[in-house]
């Protein structure tokens, strides 16, 4: 008798369902044999060839940056092809006859660089790694969504795209994809394999004379390059490129090729199960299923699970560079900032378009709409001030300058909670979504906590809690968007967060919130002066510091549920705001809470007046214009830390 | 002799149906984002002052035309609020699926919420809506007038064509894989229904009446394929080999139509009759 080794029955086990799965889905017994041989089997080798190239490309990234998160999902390559095919679609379409995988490869490979290059300081550690290429899909996704604000109606095919449907018109597809796979396959094991002698080490590599870092490189391109081909013809499929590799590990594979060869078989099985189990269930729903939606749906928990079980380094991942000295000039960055608080103000209640053209502090225009602009501005501002408290704190919670309350998982539990209110409600009213939205937030503090308490709220483990939950969220909107329901339209317009709905007395609400926030938070500054020293630092110093963690992550959660419902899940304010005022030197907690409030103010008060005018008569909501353009700022400004 | 009666008899009424609309139509001071609404105004010869994403409205609806001079307000689900309150619309009409809208607009003018799924059919739907604009517009002569007109008009055209080919399966891609498919509730499936024609699908649908599919869904149906435009850019939906071995397509008797709003209310409905009339 044969002893098969763990991953051989698991992947018997595998294939044993999907024989099952086929037989009962009609694949030797239907009566239409076209319908059967053009759409079915085409369907079925396209799910075993996506998934085998994904777990491949998952497997190589893991083993060239000895990140276990690291896929194509987590390090921005698939929303990169995502937004670069809208792009494509909207103002090139040319391009796309000319060649989809070359636009989605594009996209990809800029994403990927990005990620790797915020995190080329840290040595690409595998918590920056994963931090970075979350940050870049959020900045993606923002990007994205201002695309279907304004160009909806184009957009619905890219939209099934990105849900990953793995349906099939006849042979094109799997011809595209297996000459590709063929090629890339070889290459991506013969450059990553190396690295598997090498994982001893940087220092002893270097020694034996191998430029480790050109080796690194060679094979994430290579796996970029499979993943966007996959991507590129199947759709955005979410984590298989997590979920093979895991499994061909846990079970038992060891050394990189073994864990390859498992993963590539694991992978294609699993998706093509996956695969015909939803076609099961679609045949009598109401709405496609898309596979690749549901992977990333399930593929959350997956990597929730996978977090806890990571080892994390006490180390703080990245040094913060020191901030300019900070007693001199104080009166003079204080009055500065002021000043800007006071002019965007003024532009933004005196000042915008009209019918005949711009009024400039027209006084008498300016009287009329104030009614509409002062909710507005002080709005936005006040979710600017709340956001940006929230940053330094989790940025001193954490010790990480990439933390942001927007990560934490919080604005995707909203999210999920406008979208449920938005679908299931039959013509939502604004009360109905705003509770929603604010249960949906709450529900998504209270996943993140109840996880996180019993590890003592370890802060990169919290950070990446939030990696899982806007996965599943993300998951459960292109579900939706992918049916072409026209509410779809107005969820996007509700998460784009704007501060078109606020009417004075949800201004009132905010602002007070904002208050208190200044005036309470600051009794913290103890904790936040004692927390980045480290955690040994602030014990010896008398600080209980999984009570002080608890208690701060609470005041985030809350202030970021009530900013989230005004300026929507995107903003990045609260990851900028903090930093911006750590560059100008506002070091210590109190300094350094007040200052990231001005400029947060600031910022959102300007991205609102921007929005409202960029493309008058358009909206563009406050939430995104502060994303985009302090993306920007951001990626600039993180290079040098 | 009977045909040529009824041909001229369906000429006359089209032609008496676009009389208001080729006359200049209206002035108003109305003001709505939805285009469903904005088609079913002009078609009661009432010339909207502000409607949403008028680029969109050309190239999805087209037909009525919309009057150059009408403003363009912003985004559907977001118009401008400074340029409505500048603009001091008389009324402003919204539909179900912008409710979200309904307190901000009723504080810059009279703001009504118009139920566009009050039938039990879509047609029926339709029928109330025309009939809730006109009475609010006060063009409610004009807007019995578009139903009856509507609904001669297009059972004339049934008598016309008299189609007794294989039921027809309205569809409208989105990619070369997928494609909307219209259901008894939809606008193109109620027209179809008003014509006397066989609509093939009858499977699922949501609650506009259609449903996303994929080709090798519509493969196991037996009907005519009829393609709504737009198509979508950048991909040949016929060079695959499903495609072609689609039973319509093997007959050769698919029929390519020019757009009309799937969305829409009586005009679109009405166009969409006309086109598929003279496709057939």
């Amino acid at each position: 008798m044969i002893v098969l080794s763990p991953p051989a029955r698991v992947c018997l086990l595998l294939g044993i369902t999907l024989i099952v799965l086929a037989g009962s889905g009609g694949a030797f017994t239907a009566p239409d044999l076209t319908a059967l041989y053009l759409g079915w089997w085409p369907r079925l080798v396209m799910a075993l060839l996506a998934g085998g190239g994904l777990a491949l490309a998952g497997a190589v990234m893991q083993q060239a940056l000895r990140n276990p998160l690291a896929t194509p999902t987590t390090l921005g390559v698939v929303s990169g092809t995502q937004f670069s095919l809208l792009v494509a679609t909207v103002a090139f379409p040319g391009l796309l006859i000319v060649g989809r995988e070359w636009v989605a490869l594009a996209g990809g490979a800029m994403a990927m660089g990005v990620v790797v290059l915020l995190a080329w300081r840290s040595r690409l550690a595998p918590v920056v790694v994963i931090l970075a290429g979350l940050i870049v899909n959020l900045y993606l996704s923002a990007l994205s969504i201002v695309m279907l604000l304004l160009h909806q109606e184009k957009l619905h095919g890219v939209l099934i795209w990105g849900a990953g449907s793995l349906a099939q018109s006849g042979w094109d597809g799997v011809a595209f994809l297996w000459p590709r796979l063929l090629l890339a396959a070889p290459l991506a094991i013969l450059l990553a394999r190396p690295l598997d002698i090498l994982s001893l080490g940087d220092a002893q590599a270097r020694s034996l004379g191998v430029s480790l870092h050109y080796i690194r490189l060679a094979a994430l391109g290579v796996a970029l390059f499979l993943a966007a081909c996959v991507t590129s013809v199947a759709g955005v499929v979410g984590f298989v490129g997590l979920a093979a590799p895991t499994a061909a590990r846990l079970l038992g594979a060891r050394g990189f090729l073994a864990v390859a060869s498992w993963s590539v078989a694991i992978g294609a099985l699993l998706l093509a199960v996956i695969d015909l189990l939803l076609q099961a269930v679609s045949a009598s729903s109401p709405l496609i299923i898309p596979t690749g939606a549901m992977t990333a749906v399930l593929g959350g928990p997956l990597l929730l699970w996978l977090l806890f079980r990571l080892k994390l380094s006490g180390k703080p991942p990245l040094r913060q560079r020191p901030a300019l000295p900070s007693s001199r000039h104080g009166s003079l960055k204080w009055g500065l900032m002021l000043l800007g608080l006071l002019a965007a103000i003024a532009l933004s209640l005196g000042t915008g378009q009209a019918l005949q053209g711009w009024r400039w502090f027209d006084l008498a225009h300016a009287a009329a709409m104030l009614e509409w602009r002062l909710p507005r501005a002080l709005a936005a501002g006040s979710a600017g001030a709340i956001l940006a408290i929230a940053g330094v704190i989790v940025q001193r919670l954490t010790r990480n300058p990439m933390a942001s309350p927007e990560l934490l998982g919080i604005s995707g539990g909203a999210a999920l909670g406008l979208i449920g209110a938005l679908f299931l409600l039959r013509g939502a009213t604004i009360p109905a979504l705003v509770t929603a939205g604010f249960i949906g937030a709450l529900v998504g503090i209270a996943v993140v906590i109840l996880l996180n308490r019993r590890s003592g709220f370890i802060p990169q483990r919290l950070l990446l809690t939030g990696v899982a939950v806007t996965a599943i969220a993300s998951g459960v909107q292109s579900i939706l968007l992918a049916g072409g329901d026209p509410r779809g339209q107005q969820a996007i317009a509700w998460m784009s967060g704007s501060t078109y709905y606020v009417d004075i007395t949800a201004a009132a609400i905010i602002a007070a919130v904002a208050i208190v926030s200044l005036l309470v938070v600051p009794l913290f500054s103890r904790w936040l002066d004692l927390l980045p020293l480290g955690a040994t630092v602030a014990t010896g110093l008398g600080l209980n510091t999984n009570r002080s963690r608890f208690v701060l992550l609470l005041v985030v959660a809350l202030l970021t549920a009530c900013a989230t419902l005004i300026v929507g899940p995107l903003s990045f304010v609260g990851l900028l705001a903090p930093h911006m005022a750590r560059m100008a030197g506002f070091t210590n907690a109190r300094s350094h809470l007040l200052g990231a409030a001005g400029l947060g103010c600031l910022l959102m008060v300007a991205a609102d007046w921007v929005g409202r005018q960029v493309l008058y008569p358009q909206e563009i909501p406050a939430g995104l214009v502060a994303s985009l353009v302090g993306g920007i700022y951001f990626f600039i400004g993180m290079r040098r830390l | 002799m009977k045909t040529v009666i009824q041909l001229a008899f369906a000429g006359l009424l089209s032609l008496g149906l676009s009389l208001p609309l080729a006359a200049e139509p209206l002035k108003s001071r109305f003001v709505t984002p939805d285009w469903t609404v904005a088609e079913t105004l002009l078609a009661l010869g009432v010339r909207p002052q502000g409607v949403g994403e008028l680029a969109g409205y050309q190239s999805w609806v087209g037909t009525p035309a919309m009057p150059a001079s009408v403003q363009d307000i912003g985004l559907r689900s977001q118009p401008n609020l400074e340029l409505l309150i500048e603009m001091q619309p008389e009324k402003i009409l919204l539909t179900r699926m912008f409710r979200s809208l309904e307190r901000p607009m009723s504080r810059i003018a009279p703001t009504t919420l118009i139920d566009n799924q009050a039938g039990e059919t879509a047609w029926q739907s339709m029928v109330a809506q025309t009939k809730e604009i006109g009475r609010i517009a006060n063009r409610s002569a004009a807007a019995d007038a578009l139903i009856r007109a509507a609904e001669q008009h297009i059972d004339a055209l049934a008598g016309q064509i008299d189609y007794t080919g294989e039921p027809l399966l309205v569809v409208q891609f989105m990619d070369a894989v997928h494609a909307r498919v219209f259901g008894i509730n939809s606008l193109y499936g109620s027209v179809l229904e008003r014509l006397r024609i066989d609509n093939a699908w009858t499977g699922r649908a949501n609650s506009w009446g259609f449903a996303l599919t994929s080709l090798r869904e519509l493969a196991a149906i037996e009907g005519r394929l009829v393609i709504v435009a737009p198509t979508p850019l950048g991909t040949d939906v016929t060079a695959s080999g499903l495609w072609q071995a689609l039973p319509s397509v093997r007959r050769g008797d698919v029929l390519w139509l020019p757009p009309a709003w799937s969305f829409g209310a009586l005009p679109s409905a009405q166009r969409f009759a006309e086109i598929l009339a003279e496709a057939l």
